[in-house]
């Protein structure tokens, strides 16, 4: 395999190719054309599938290969994730298109087809297609559980009227679809062989202030979302940057480290609108809609596309801050982030791994890997805890006796993390703790020390990374969101790099925050890993309902070119469920995701609590 | 020698041997031709023997091995962990003990594993000593478990109830458990009280390099630090406390020492502190308590000054009496004082060890003066073992040549 296919093969479907996090500019073609064939992604699939003889040149594959102008603009996204650089993908593909009609070959144009007409009819004609080369770009996404299938049809509806009339359309002819929002793709959900419904062109956000909500077409992604929310001094709970705001509701109910306080699920919205199975339009607030907010403990079928969702905002105060407290257990951070939830301080609560700085935070997975033993074994970091929170919650943190790394302190270990590895005082501070762990955190000038030693800068932490993209990086790090905690959590776009050498595959439980379960599901998952030799790690926890419960995120990693290794994580994926179900059963408090999927817009109360307000 | 029931002479059964102290006096005992019986513990996924296989190596006493007997035990299970038959059989060859092993830690977050350390685990291994007449029970206490309310400090048991830190405390409690016992069961002892024991004077070798190491390490991890912001970040904040470079080429980075009064730090190399107890080994008193402590103890004014001439410092400044308030020190005083705080209570010492029952153990036998050259040998040896971590892999066998200068060391 050449680098370049091995390159256009290890897209992750994470879509940071779709949004501007670095405000170096989205790829053209793809903000005219929509499809995610016109992104850098798709252009990666289409390569690859051409590269392998899976589709033939066609009408739409010559329009995507050519509408590339090799801007370059792609690498510093997938670069910033993934350390994958797709303008060769881009250029093999152009290449790869020119040298096929140079050597005269046929351009294989889709047969006539009635049903594309009508849901042209529908749509207009740029909107729906069955040509191969777009189809494909539909067809695949690294989840181990889900086999290929390439749709007939990809249709891209902008209202709910129209998706409306698609539906019935597509019930008439006995089409079955799916749905997708075109932000990420990793779970297996989004593909049919029938159509594939794209919501990425319903991209409005209009704002309601008066009564605390932002209305959110179903293809907006949450880092746009969260930009054009933030620019009027407000802030709102999502998920993954690349992630539909709307899909993302529908499919897990949004949970991130603000769920500690702005809770999950329907906490999140305020109405929605829905197009049902049988194409009949509806809002959640109408007394006589299908009751979404309650929830079945099994798997659910999907009900209803979400055309729109009336999401809550939420105030931010220009004293918001954020404090990393490091432990040595898991158990001590737990309590702490159980004391946070319960006394209810903090905005956001994490409980992360140690290696949330070195891989988070690194540019790079040489970076990561050199650095991480300075936190794991230098400052014996094992946990840590962050809460966001305003000054008052802060300082409420400081009185119970933690010290943490705070924001300056973040800026300054990530701006200098290179120079870390060589860091001999560490090695000092390090035999301290044997006697009182963390307490040099509580030097009034720690920081002034770490910046004389760190002597922390973005051209320092830029020259970590391709030299090519160098001057890129040191200018995007001089920006001081760039190494906000605060910001980086709202905005997430460090969290993807957790794909940065493998695919993740999220387990994710709620439960109460009882060290002892945690503990023991949590060794759980780690056998079971280990059993299959795959890559594993602690993801997150974060406290939900006040403490009364978490959800607790354990990530299993893949090569999803590796036949063997994605048949180890299928029998790893299906042994991990049953270990849950096992839990589930004997503690009547735990709950798997799995159940949670396509009724992500029920009441948080229904699935984290067995019994009250549950159908079943 | 037979004093009062203790005997002189191996084999010994020795606890602690992988530590600093216990190493030494098993390399010295080996050494003298006596045979030692190990009783300890694995440790970081290692057996005993192989930590002991190191040690030999280390010490070049390899060829000694036949000396030596290892029981790999667990001195908090009961027996030590040893299977029955291997705990009884020890219990009857009655040899005399040596008991070293030790939880030197301070910090009161660590009491419980201090004391269970150090009082907790005794009666399993006095229970060795019990029974035969021969055995003599040598405990491996502390100068400082004398407490801290008194300037003189007698060779004799510990009435003090005030103690800088857990450890103290522990061996206070550890030594007042062993003479009850030994006196109940008529089991004939002696207590060898150390002050800090340091590498070897002759050579600079060490195992360990806590207590004085530590306020050198951190002076000159102060120092990188702001030589760090010097060559990389153009001095911005050393410029803000008043470190620069210096045109000799050291470096000026004021620091003030605050310490409560003149004090001293008691100092002993550790080859006097293994040539002192085995003179004590070889004439034991039944009942006495030996101060294993220097007559003319090390001022923090000296050290301090042999630590700057050392790392090519100016600017560093000992001063007797209440530290400043904490808003008006600079950084790396702040760090320098958390570098050094466990270590505080032992810098500015104003006990006075009196050594009766040593002097006349050892026919007064002093150990060397604290003087530079002693100071250099020994850090540059922690130089070169990276203050520890690469303490087995230094070229030179037993180490006579290997301490070799680091980066800008004695500019």
């Amino acid at each position: 395999m050449t680098d370049v296919l091995k390159t256009a093969k290890n897209c992750r479907h994470y879509a940071m190719c779709k949004i501007d996090f670095l405000g170096s500019g989205l790829c053209r073609s793809g903000e005219e054309r929509h499809y995610v064939s016109f992104y850098p992604q798709g252009r990666m699939d289409l390569y690859a599938a051409l590269a392998e003889n899976r589709v033939p040149v066609t009408p739409q594959c010559v329009e995507i290969a050519e509408s590339c102008d090799l801007c370059g603009r792609c690498d510093y996204p997938c670069y910033f994730v993934t350390e994958m650089k797709p303008s060769a993908v881009m250029k093999a593909l152009k290449e790869h298109v020119r040298r096929y009609l140079e050597s005269g070959g046929e351009v294989l144009a889709p047969e006539k087809d009635g049903i594309l007409d009508g849901m042209k009819g529908i749509v207009g004609d740029g909107w729906a297609t069955n040509d191969r080369a777009i189809a494909v770009t539909y067809a695949d996404d690294p989840c181990p559980a889900a086999a290929p299938r390439l749709p007939a049809y990809v249709v891209m509806p902008d209202s709910s009227a129209e998706i409306s009339a698609l539906v019935k359309f597509l019930n008439r002819h006995g089409i079955p679809y799916a749905v997708r929002g075109n932000g990420s793709s990793v779970m297996g959900f989004v593909m049919s062989e029938g159509a594939v419904i794209d919501l990425g062109r319903m991209k409005t956000i209009d704002f309601d202030e008066k009564n605390w909500l932002v209305k959110v077409g179903a293809g907006v992604a949450a880092f746009d979302l969260q930009k054009a929310v933030v620019a009027r001094g407000y802030r709102v709970n999502v998920a993954e940057p690349s992630a539909l705001v709307c899909a993302n509701i529908m499919c897990s109910g949004i949970f991130s480290t603000f769920s500690a306080s702005y809770g999950t699920a329907a906490d999140n919205y305020v109405d929605a609108e829905f197009v049902g199975p049988d194409g009949g339009v509806f809002r959640l607030s109408d007394p006589a809609a299908p009751n979404l907010f309650g929830f079945r403990r099994e798997d659910a079928a999907l009900p209803g596309i979400c055309a729109s969702a009336a999401i809550r905002l939420h105030a931010v105060t220009a004293d918001e801050s954020a404090v990393f407290v490091p432990f040595t257990s898991l158990a001590g951070a737990l309590d702490f982030s159980r004391e946070c939830a319960m006394r209810r301080i903090g905005l956001a609560i994490g409980v992360l791994g140690g290696e949330y700085i070195s891989t988070f935070l690194s540019p790079t997975a040489k970076l990561a890997d050199q650095v991480k033993s300075a936190f794991r074994d230098k400052l014996k970091i094992a946990f840590l805890v962050l809460v966001i929170g305003d000054a008052h919650a802060l300082r409420a943190v400081r009185e119970m006796g933690y010290h943490g790394f705070d924001s300056r302190l973040m800026r300054i270990l990530n701006l200098g993390l290179p120079s870390l590895t060589s860091a001999g005082w560490l090695d000092l501070i390090g035999e301290l703790e044997e006697e009182e762990p963390f307490s040099y955190l509580g030097l009034a000038h720690f920081a002034d020390l770490a910046e004389a030693a760190l002597a922390p800068s973005p051209a320092q932490l830029a020259a970590a990374v391709d030299p090519e993209l160098r001057p890129f990086f040191e200018e995007i790090y001089a920006r001081p969101e760039m190494t906000d905690p605060v910001w980086l959590n709202m905005f997430r776009i460090v969290s993807a790099r957790m794909g940065r050498e493998k695919h993740v595959v999220a387990m994710i439980v709620y439960l109460p925050i009882d060290n002892r379960l945690i503990a023991e599901i949590d060794a759980e998952f780690r056998r079971i890993a280990g059993r299959h030799g795959l890559k594993n790690d602690f993801g997150f926890i974060t406290p939900l309902d006040n403490g009364k419960r978490c959800v607790f995120e354990y990530d299993y990693y893949l090569d999803q070119n590796d036949e063997e290794e994605k048949d180890r994580m299928r029998q790893a994926m299906m042994e991990a469920g049953m270990m849950i179900g096992k839990f589930a059963a004997e503690t009547g408090t735990v709950t798997w995701i799995r159940h949670v999927f396509r009724q992500g817009f029920c009441r948080k109360e229904c699935f984290l609590y067995q019994g009250a307000g549950v159908s079943e | 020698m037979n004093r009062g029931g203790a005997t002189a002479g191996g084999p010994y059964l020795l606890t602690g041997a992988t530590g600093f102290l216990g190493s030494h006096v098993m390399a010295g005992l080996l050494k003298k031709g006596e045979g030692v019986v190990v009783v300890g513990r694995r440790a970081g996924g290692e057996s005993l023997a192989e930590r002991i296989r190191r040690l030999l190596e280390w010490f070049g006493i390899e060829h000694l091995q036949e000396r030596l007997e290892l029981h790999e035990a667990d001195f908090r299970e009961p027996r030590l962990g040893l299977r029955p038959d291997e705990y009884e059989l020890l219990r009857r060859r009655a040899l005399p003990i040596i008991h070293c092993a030790s939880d030197t830690r301070f910090a009161e977050k660590n009491r419980e594993a201090v004391m269970a350390a150090n009082v907790g685990s005794l009666a399993g291994i006095l229970d060795l000593a019990r029974g035969g007449p021969a055995r003599c029970f040598h405990f491996i206490s502390s100068a400082y478990a004398a407490g801290s309310d008194g300037a003189e400090c007698r060779e004799i048991p510990v009435h003090s109830r005030n103690f800088n830190n857990v450890y103290e405390e522990s061996k206070a409690l550890a030594e007042s458990a062993v003479l009850a016992f030994c006196r109940q069961h008529g089991v004939a002892h002696t207590i060898i009280r150390p002050a800090i024991v340091y590498g070897d004077a002759r050579t600079g070798r060490s195992l360990k390099f806590n207590a004085l190491y530590h306020p050198v390490r951190s002076l000159l991890q102060l120092r990188d630090i702001y030589l760090a912001d010097l060559g990389k970040n153009r001095g911005k904040k050393s410029a803000a406390c008043g470190v620069r470079l210096l045109k000799d080429g050291r470096l000026h980075l004021p620091l003030r020492i605050c310490i409560p009064n003149e004090g001293k730090i008691n100092l002993v190399p550790v080859d006097y502190f293994t040539a002192a107890t085995l003179a004590i080994l070889d004439g034991p008193e039944n009942g006495a308590i030996y101060h294993v402590a220097s007559r003319r103890p090390a001022a923090m004014a000296q050290l301090t000054a042999f630590s700057a001439r050392f790392l090519g410092l100016s600017g560093i400044e000992v001063i007797h009496g209440a530290a400043p308030a904490a808003e008006t020190r600079n950084p790396p005083e702040e760090l320098f004082d958390y570098f050094i705080r466990p270590y505080r209570p032992y810098i500015s010492d104003r006990r006075v060890f009196l050594r009766e029952n040593t002097d006349r153990a050892t026919g007064a036998m002093d150990p060397p003066d604290f003087d530079y050259d002693v100071f250099r040998r020994c850090m540059e040896y922690a130089v070169a073992a990276d203050w520890g971590r690469k303490l087995f892999s230094i070229p030179g066998g037993q180490g006579e040549k290997e301490g070799k200068r680091d980066k800008g060391v004695e500019r």
